[in-house]
């Protein structure tokens, strides 16, 4: 049987396209199984998973545990508000200690960059990024793609824009090493100070008019701007924001084609994107959620068929 | 104890007479007695003979940091100088990085007192303001007349210009000697690494080079208003070399240092995430390591500096975002520049730098005090946590391919030396 090139996954730089296409494969056959009337396969019944998010999150901790239960893995949750953390100990202490009570695999969400990589080397578990600062969102960034597989066919030669939030988002940067490795063409958008400075060193292209972007492209994938994580105002107002990079449907209409609209969530409805285009036949936004759990399963069943 | 050194190679460009001689050298009560092609040993003499023994002045090293008192499980005043004197320095001069900070003549009393009995002397800088805030200046005047030999509040860039501004005015009719941090700090906001391709890819928060180059450019211009001596420590971009070169060319009282390990890495080390090399300032671009050689190699850049930085293993053994800034740098300066640069140029940077701090420079003449630093230039060998005599382990060079190691150091009638 085919098989990972990575015992853990803790960002799509450490992937290969081969990985890439397994994972769509084997998500294609799960995405079948959670559309049965018994959504559950028995796959992993001999894997306990714990889920520990030391930052918050619903829908990706939600989708993760979704697609857990349906390969029937023991799953355990921890999240950072109920935890000895804020007693002090540390990071590696708190793993092993969960890890003790004969734990597989750790899917963890963790505010610093680098967290999972740094963990990937000091406990012996195999370990699921979800989500490490401004780094990666590799789970984020494959059903992303595998939203456009299935809704244009193939990512190879596709052009996708991403716009808004690049310099917080680790959204965007998994998404672009993603889109880079499968043959996409990516540009970025927004106001140059959400913009990392060295952000074409990545093989992308900036653009700042969004009406331009979007002329470009055939999927935009539109961020939330993540005022949690703005430490000084990196624009006036919102207000402004839209005005410049929020997304309508009179602007989709009078393109010349219709490109496919994306959005990982949550959307602030009028920021980034009006409720019309939110809600449009050109948005695959709750295509995108099915699929994480799809792709979420697909993950985690190559991993844990690593660890027997 | 009389020491004699057998067959040992002079490096030395302030002596034509001995510059690159091999010479035999005997010391007598912490003094130079004779030095001659051959001397034979006389009495009770420790005799030092090593295949490729090569001497030099002792070592002279502007950035070192221990811990005590405050922080002394990073490391001791001792242990530091031990460390000091194994790694090839008799002089070192000690940052304020302890708790409290020194900033009375009290604390620099006891710096020096500590350090007494050692071979390594250890010249104490105290802070520029009380408890390093950056408010008010602190005892400038008494500090240095307790020994303190420059002012600094450790790695702290100076928000306020006008803190500068009159503590560049205030120290000079005690020549006292100001340092200003080359960091403007709401540039560098959070940022922990270098702005560059590999933050981008890595997600760390960016220090841009604009950070340093702001505040090393606005230095410059309070220096030129007010006069005075400025110590910019530790730059590392290309356009400091180029604003300070340009100063220099003014005329203006600025000296400035790079750490070692500024010079053998660049930001690319980053990409596992190891705390290791999470320095400040960081490490930079490729084009910066290269600049910098060429400033030192020009002497725009003043001196090098191990930059030693202990933090003990609950300060990096963490998330890189929560991980304490530093390296040590001690053990593996000498191996570390000598990879880099031809072994006269090292010896000619590691011995260079005491004038700056009003220190005499050692001399290598019979009838002079034995300061002399003994080594084997071509040795190759992977450093490891085996050529670590410091109390913490937190080495940039851990497994990096090094030329160059010292045998010990002489001073004040001592020796000091890891063979038996």
């Amino acid at each position: 049987m085919a098989e990972l090139s990575v015992k853990h996954l803790l960002g799509i730089k450490y992937l290969n396209e081969k990985d890439i296409h397994l994972i769509f494969e084997t998500a294609d056959h799960f995405k079948e199984v959670i559309n049965r009337s018994i959504k559950k396969v028995p796959s992993l019944r001999d894997i306990t998973i714990a889920n520990i998010f030391f930052e918050n999150s619903t829908r990706t901790k939600l989708s993760f545990e979704l697609a857990e239960k349906r390969l029937s893995a023991d799953v355990i949750n921890f999240s950072a508000g109920q935890s000895s953390v804020k007693k002090g100990e540390t990071l590696i202490d708190t793993v092993n200690n969960i890890l003790s009570m004969k734990v597989d695999m750790v899917v963890m969400r963790h505010p610093n960059p680098g967290a999972g990589i740094f963990l990937s080397k000091h406990v012996n578990a195999s370990i699921v990024n979800a989500g490490d600062g401004a780094h990666e969102h590799p789970t984020q960034a494959l059903l992303d793609s595998y939203s456009i597989r299935e809704k244009l066919g193939d990512v190879a030669g596709k052009k996708v824009v991403i716009v808004g939030d690049i310099l917080h988002s680790r959204v965007a940067l998994s998404n672009i090493f993603a889109l880079k490795l499968q043959g996409a063409e990516v540009k970025v958008c927004g106001p140059k100070t959400l913009l990392p400075k060295h952000i074409e060193s990545l093989g992308v292209s900036v653009e700042t008019d969004l009406r331009k972007a979007l002329e470009w492209c055939d999927v935009a994938n539109m961020l939330r701007i993540q005022n949690e994580r703005l430490d000084i105002s990196y624009f006036p107002t919102t207000r402004e924001y839209t005005q410049q990079f929020g997304v309508n449907k009179k602007m989709l209409d009078s393109l010349d084609k219709e490109i496919v609209i994306m959005h990982p969530g949550p959307i602030n409805r009028g920021v980034e994107i009006t409720s019309d285009v939110a809600d449009s036949k050109q948005s695959i936004i709750l295509n995108q959620v099915e699929n994480g759990v799809a792709v979420r399963m697909a993950v985690i069943y190559l991993l844990a068929s690593k660890i027997k | 104890m009389n020491i004699l050194l057998k067959s040992a190679k002079i490096i030395d460009q302030n002596s034509e007479e001995l510059h690159l001689k091999t010479r035999d050298i005997l010391i007598k009560k912490g003094t130079i007695a004779k030095i001659a092609a051959k001397i034979e040993p006389e009495g009770k003499t420790r005799v030092i003979k090593h295949k490729n023994l090569h001497v030099s002045i002792g070592w002279f090293d502007s950035s070192v940091a221990f811990g005590e008192p405050g922080y002394e499980e990073r490391e001791t005043i001792a242990n530091g100088l031990h460390t000091a004197a194994l790694s090839g320095f008799t002089d070192i001069v000690l940052n304020p990085s302890t708790h409290p900070a020194p900033d009375s003549s009290s604390s620099i009393v006891f710096l020096k007192n500590a350090a007494a009995d050692q071979l390594t002397s250890l010249h104490p800088l105290g802070t520029l303001t009380v408890d390093a805030e950056g408010v008010d200046l602190a005892e400038l005047y008494d500090m240095k007349n307790a020994g303190a030999v420059g002012f600094f509040d450790f790695k702290k860039p100076m928000t306020n210009p006008n803190l500068l501004k009159i503590a560049l005015q205030y120290v000079q009719n005690f020549e006292g000697l100001v340092y200003s941090f080359p960091m403007d700090s709401r540039i560098a906001g959070k940022g922990i690494v270098n702005e560059g391709e590999v933050s981008t890819k890595l997600g760390l928060k960016g220090i841009p080079v604009l950070a340093e180059e702001l505040q090393v450019a606005r230095d410059l211009f309070i220096l030129e208003y007010t006069g005075g001596k400025l110590h910019i420590p530790t730059i590392s971009t290309a356009k400091s070399v180029k604003l300070i070169a340009e100063a220099k060319k003014k005329g203006l009282d600025v000296s400035c240092s790079v750490a070692v390990h500024n010079l053998s890495f660049t930001d690319d080390c980053l990409e596992g995430f190891d705390s290791a090399y999470k320095t400040l300032p960081p490490l930079r671009a490729k084009t910066d390591a290269k600049a910098l050689i060429k400033g030192l190699k020009d002497g725009v850049v003043d001196f090098v500096a191990s930059d030693h930085s202990p933090m003990n293993i609950e300060e990096k053994r963490v998330e890189f975002d929560n991980a304490s800034y530093g390296s040590i740098g001690l053990e593996s300066a000498f191996g570390g520049l000598n990879t880099l640069l031809d072994t006269e140029t090292t010896i000619g940077l590691l011995t260079k730098g005491r004038e700056r701090y009003g220190l005499e420079s050692p001399v290598l003449k019979e009838g002079e005090k034995a300061c002399l630093t003994l080594f084997d230039p071509e040795v190759n060998y992977i450093f490891e946590e085996g050529h670590i005599s410091s109390t913490s382990k937190n080495s940039m060079y851990m497994g990096s391919q090094l030329k160059g190691k010292v045998y010990g150091t002489i001073n004040k009638g001592l020796f000091v030396t890891e063979e038996a």
